[in-house]
């Protein structure tokens, strides 16, 4: 009884958060500051993002810096949601570091494969480290993706990387470490929720997993056939595939592969429009628009609804970074002096 | 107690008198103007010239704010200037003198704003102990002073280049300190601290010495200039001294000028000549004919009010002195239409009543009364009024109840010496008889308001309204019939609910309310039509229609009816506080009785007095006004040049 008091009251602070999130009308009004100072102020005088701007002059604050502040804030928020309650004993909640400390490992495989100097470092967002379990700073001295693995060597992710031969000249395949890396977090994600929670939660949770592995691939797909022209086969061996065992299921799963069987990105748009990633959607040509924001509409809804912590917690995470990827793209529009109306269409709102 | 008569005026005269006669529009305080042009037949051009007086209006505005002058009305009639040039010269005698000082003050202020943002930099480096011209005079050294976010301090490690970090103070977001680098890296170097976000601080030039000496040295810097801005800020002061007369009579006969220059895109012009057109109350006809007198060109023209159709005519409440501040209460509905029913009277009677009996107090009634009498001037006139009437009411009503300062006992030695025995009232003894008298005042006041809508409609030859509606004849038929019938059978136990009594009195007043509009279109045009409107309308339509708006009207019947019960709620209610109040009186020791008593009192006062205030707006405005009332007049505002000191 206790327990699902002590949910209710993170599930309240989620609705709370939420509540405080920017609407269609701040994006509106932040498109209509004519330079990043005055978008940041905008910022800074919102209820939301009030505090994480306390310290910050708008004036002389970089925009990249500033992208990186909207992160944090979004980190730290996630960290005081599972602390709140004493949440992150359970691996489940471990989510959203894990994602940061794969986009990490990756970043890091980039700059070996692309030999710039001390971009992983440039990039690496400090406020994980004290959350992460692998040494991310040790990481940057590297040189070759053997090293990598050495550093790795006792966390989780040494053993997906290993089975990836690396090249002769030190450095590895960055789709197939990709592939492998967000495959087997959702797998791992998958089998805690099948461990931490039953019924109603597990369920709710697995649907969420697979519609956000849903995105990924048909917006993957969507990608390789318009720009780069691939294959139905060489699409379908890039997809983060899982299997849905029984009582598994939420996701499109087989039937997409109907969708990278199709000829051109009209015919995958169309198909698209046909299912819950494009019906009632936005009228837009960006396929990520369209899809991110059938899961903005959804994921709203799961707030909305769910009295369970995790649920609402997973599908929180997922809108504040839309939220900030929104953000985002609103300050470089005002900074290169972008048409509002078209940033406005292309943003992710339900 | 109905609404002022109206006289629609013209005005019509040469163009050279077109300011003078605007001058005495304003002058009249009664001339409600309206556009000259909106009822042209085309030639009569609009006056869109552009303010000569904006531009003077907002120098001196400007001179003021420079001097520090506050702008207030003031007497112009010894003021010569009245071109816009004599206010250009006006204001550049001023500012001749000003300029030189308000650019030596600019100086100093941004001066003092450079020294302490250096002072704030500073205060985050208090750690350095070397002097500042010593470290960037580094010949092979660079040196960069600044803020790098706090996330990246520990990335500085793994950086594999030749430099070091001095941290002197480290907060949540970000961490000050200086890099050094050598000369040969410096660009490398600037690079990486640059792709952290590091912002860089300059340090002024005159900074010299460790941390702590510079800081000392800044703070006499501070001292020198505030003592030389406030110099120049005295020699300001006494400039505005000097100029403040002739500044404020200057500045009060502009804004006039200006303003009622602006009026002249209310008229017309046509030949030469100027066309001016508003409403005056129809007894003020006198007074404005004498204003026009002087003039050689001026005619007045009175019309009736209704004459041209392209401008309604504004309403002016009349009422008379018990009943002008409850206009306030109508004003915030909306006005009545020009010759439509003025309620004021309506709502300063059932307003007054029905307080007294939700707030009956003989004591509290009192220091309302005397509240409302000594903050006439705080209150303003019209709201201390309705306090002191409402009050008086209050007293009434707690001499029934037999309530002073919640005293339920004090007065029943006076009702028993004169012999009264059912009074005073016992609340709590008495409940049912409260709660169904609540109910009564209720269907009365429903009744009235019925019965206003029925004079209404016949005045306005609205036969759906005054007849067929549910607040009309049929409405007022069915709803007494009903409400009789229900004391009939449940109180009185009287049978006359009969079927020739539910025939006549309900199912045809109902059958009526049902077909009200083609009963009406039958009544006025003789045909026979289901709807106002040129559309056609089927009769599956009109019975759905009607169904759900019958559906309404008989909900609004039962719940504005009981919407009344509040009434005795609250006379409940009333009591139960102060019951509250007597009790922790009690309990309390003998020395803090009277504060108990006084601030009990003075909580259920406020407290209570503001919640039955609101809900009786609440009971005139929907329960009664709903019935009868539309609130679609037009107020009628009297041209002039009100004082401001804001210039747009």
């Amino acid at each position: 009884m206790l327990d699902c008091w002590s949910t209710n009251a993170t599930v309240a602070k989620i609705r709370a958060l939420h509540g405080n999130m920017l609407t269609k009308e701040n994006y509106h009004e932040m498109l209509s500051r004519r330079s990043v100072p005055e978008a940041a102020d905008y910022l800074a005088h919102s209820k939301r993002y009030k505090d994480a701007f306390k310290d910050v002059d708008p004036n002389t604050a970089h925009r990249g810096f500033l992208e990186g502040l909207l992160h944090k804030e979004s980190f730290n928020t996630y960290i005081r949601l599972c602390r709140f309650q004493g949440l992150d004993k359970l691996p489940f909640y471990d989510f959203q570091v894990r994602k940061k400390e794969i986009e990490c490992i990756l970043s890091m495989i980039n700059n070996i494969n692309s030999e710039l100097d001390n971009s992983y470092l440039t990039d690496l967002p400090g406020y994980v480290l004290d959350h992460s379990k692998i040494s991310l700073l040790e990481m940057s001295r590297a040189q070759t993706y053997e090293e990598l693995l050495k550093i790795l060597k006792n966390t989780r992710y040494y053993k997906i990387l290993v089975k990836i031969p690396p090249m002769a000249d030190g450095s590895a395949d960055y789709t197939e470490c990709e592939l492998r890396l967000r495959s087997e977090y959702y797998k791992d994600m998958l089998v805690a929720v099948d461990k931490d929670f039953m019924g109603e939660e597990a369920k709710e949770l697995r649907e969420m997993i697979y519609r956000e592995i849903d995105s990924l691939n048909i917006i993957n797909a969507y990608r390789m056939k318009a720009f780069f022209g691939y294959s139905a086969e060489e699409i379908k061996r890039r997809q983060i595939r899982i299997k849905e065992g029984p009582g598994r299921s939420g996701g499109l799963g087989r039937r997409l592969d109907r969708y990278y069987e199709l000829d051109s990105p009209e015919a995958m748009t169309a198909w698209l429009d046909k299912t819950r990633y494009g019906r009632d959607g936005k009228n837009t040509d960006y396929i990520e628009t369209k899809v991110n924001s059938a899961q903005h509409r959804y994921l709203s809804h799961v707030i909305a609804r769910s009295v369970s912590a995790p649920v609402s917690l997973y599908a929180f995470m997922k809108l504040c970074s839309i939220e900030v990827s929104n953000i985002v793209h609103i300050i470089e529009a005002v900074r290169y002096g972008a048409d509002p109306a078209v940033i406005e269409n292309n943003l992710i709102i339900c | 107690m109905a609404i002022e008569k109206m006289a629609l005026v013209n005005i019509v005269g040469l163009m050279d008198e077109l300011d003078g006669a605007l001058e005495k529009c304003c002058e009249s305080g009664c001339f409600h103007i309206e556009p000259a042009f909106s009822s042209s037949d085309g030639a009569m051009k609009a006056l869109n010239e552009k303010n000569e007086y904006a531009r003077p209006l907002k120098n001196l505005s400007q001179l003021a704010v420079q001097l520090g002058v506050t702008l207030t009305e003031t007497d112009f009639s010894a003021c010569k200037l009245s071109s816009p040039g004599d206010f250009e010269e006006f204001f550049d005698k001023y500012d001749d003198k000003l300029s030189g000082l308000s650019k030596l003050r600019r100086e100093k202020i941004q001066a003092l704003s450079d020294l302490n943002g250096a002072v704030k930099q500073i205060n985050h480096l208090r750690g350095l102990h070397s002097g500042f011209e010593k470290i960037f005079s580094c010949k092979h050294v660079s040196v960069r002073v600044g803020k790098l976010p706090t996330d990246n301090i520990p990335k500085l490690d793994y950086y594999d280049e030749n430099f070091f970090f001095v941290p002197f103070e480290t907060g949540k977001s970000f961490c000050w300190g200086m890099y050094f680098a050598p000369d040969a890296d410096k660009d490398r170097v600037d690079d990486i601290f640059r792709s952290m976000y590091f912002e860089r601080i300059r340090i002024p030039d005159f900074v010299t010495g460790d941390a702590d000496e510079a800081l000392c040295r800044l703070e006499e810097k501070i001292k020198e200039n505030s003592a030389q801005l406030e110099d120049i800020n005295g020699k300001i002061a006494v400039l505005a001294k000097d100029a403040e007369g002739e500044l404020q009579t200057a500045f009060s006969k502009l804004r006039f000028l200006h303003d009622a220059f602006d009026l002249r895109r209310n008229a017309g012009e046509m030949n030469g000549k100027f066309y001016l057109k508003g409403f005056i109350p129809e007894k003020q006809e006198k007074r404005f004919d004498k204003l026009f007198e002087g003039f050689r060109s001026v005619s007045v023209i009175y019309l009736p009010p209704d004459a041209d159709a392209s401008c309604t005519p504004p309403t002016i409440l009349k009422n008379n002195f018990l009943t002008r501040p409850f206009a306030m209460m109508v004003e915030m509905y909306g006005l009545p239409d020009y010759g439509g029913f003025n309620p004021t009277a309506f709502v300063a009677i059932t307003y007054t009543l029905l307080f007294g009996i939700m707030f009956g107090d003989l004591g509290q009634g009192l220091v309302l009364v005397l509240g409302g009498l000594l903050l006439k001037k705080k209150l303003g006139a019209q709201a201390s009024g309705m306090v002191t009437r409402v009050g008086l009411s209050s007293m009434v009503f707690g001499t029934l109840y037999g309530s002073f300062f919640g005293y339920e006992e004090l007065l029943d030695p006076v009702f028993e010496k004169i012999g009264i025995d059912f009074l005073p009232l016992k609340v709590f003894k008495q409940t049912d008889f409260i709660l169904l008298t609540a109910v009564g005042i209720g269907v009365a006041l429903i009744v009235i308001s019925m019965l206003i809508n029925i004079y209404i409609g016949f005045k306005n030859k609205d036969y759906e309204k005054a007849v067929f509606g549910c607040n009309g004849i049929a409405g007022l038929v069915f709803y007494c019939s009903v409400a009789a019938g229900l004391v009939g059978t449940m109180l009185l136990d009287v049978k006359i609910m009969s079927a020739p009594f539910v025939i006549f009195l309900i199912v045809i007043p109902l059958i009526c309310i049902f077909c009200r509009t083609p009963f009406s279109i039958a009544a006025k045009y003789k045909e026979w039509r289901l709807s106002a409107d040129e559309e056609k309308m089927t009769v599956g339509n009109f019975i759905v229609e009607n169904f759900f708006e019958m559906f309404e009207f008989l909900l609004s019947y039962v719940s504005n009816t009981m919407s009344f019960l509040r009434v005795g709620g609250f006379v409940l209610s009333h009591a139960g506080m102060m019951l509250v109040v007597m009790t922790l009186m009690d309990m309390c020791a003998a020395a803090a009785q009277p504060f108990v008593l006084v601030l009990g009192n003075v909580f259920v006062m406020v407290m209570e007095g503001m919640i039955v205030a609101i809900q009786i707006i609440r009971l005139e405005f929907y329960e009664i006004f709903s019935r009868f009332y539309e609130g679609g007049g037009k107020p009628f505002e009297p041209v002039g040049v009100k004082f401001s000191a804001q210039v747009e």
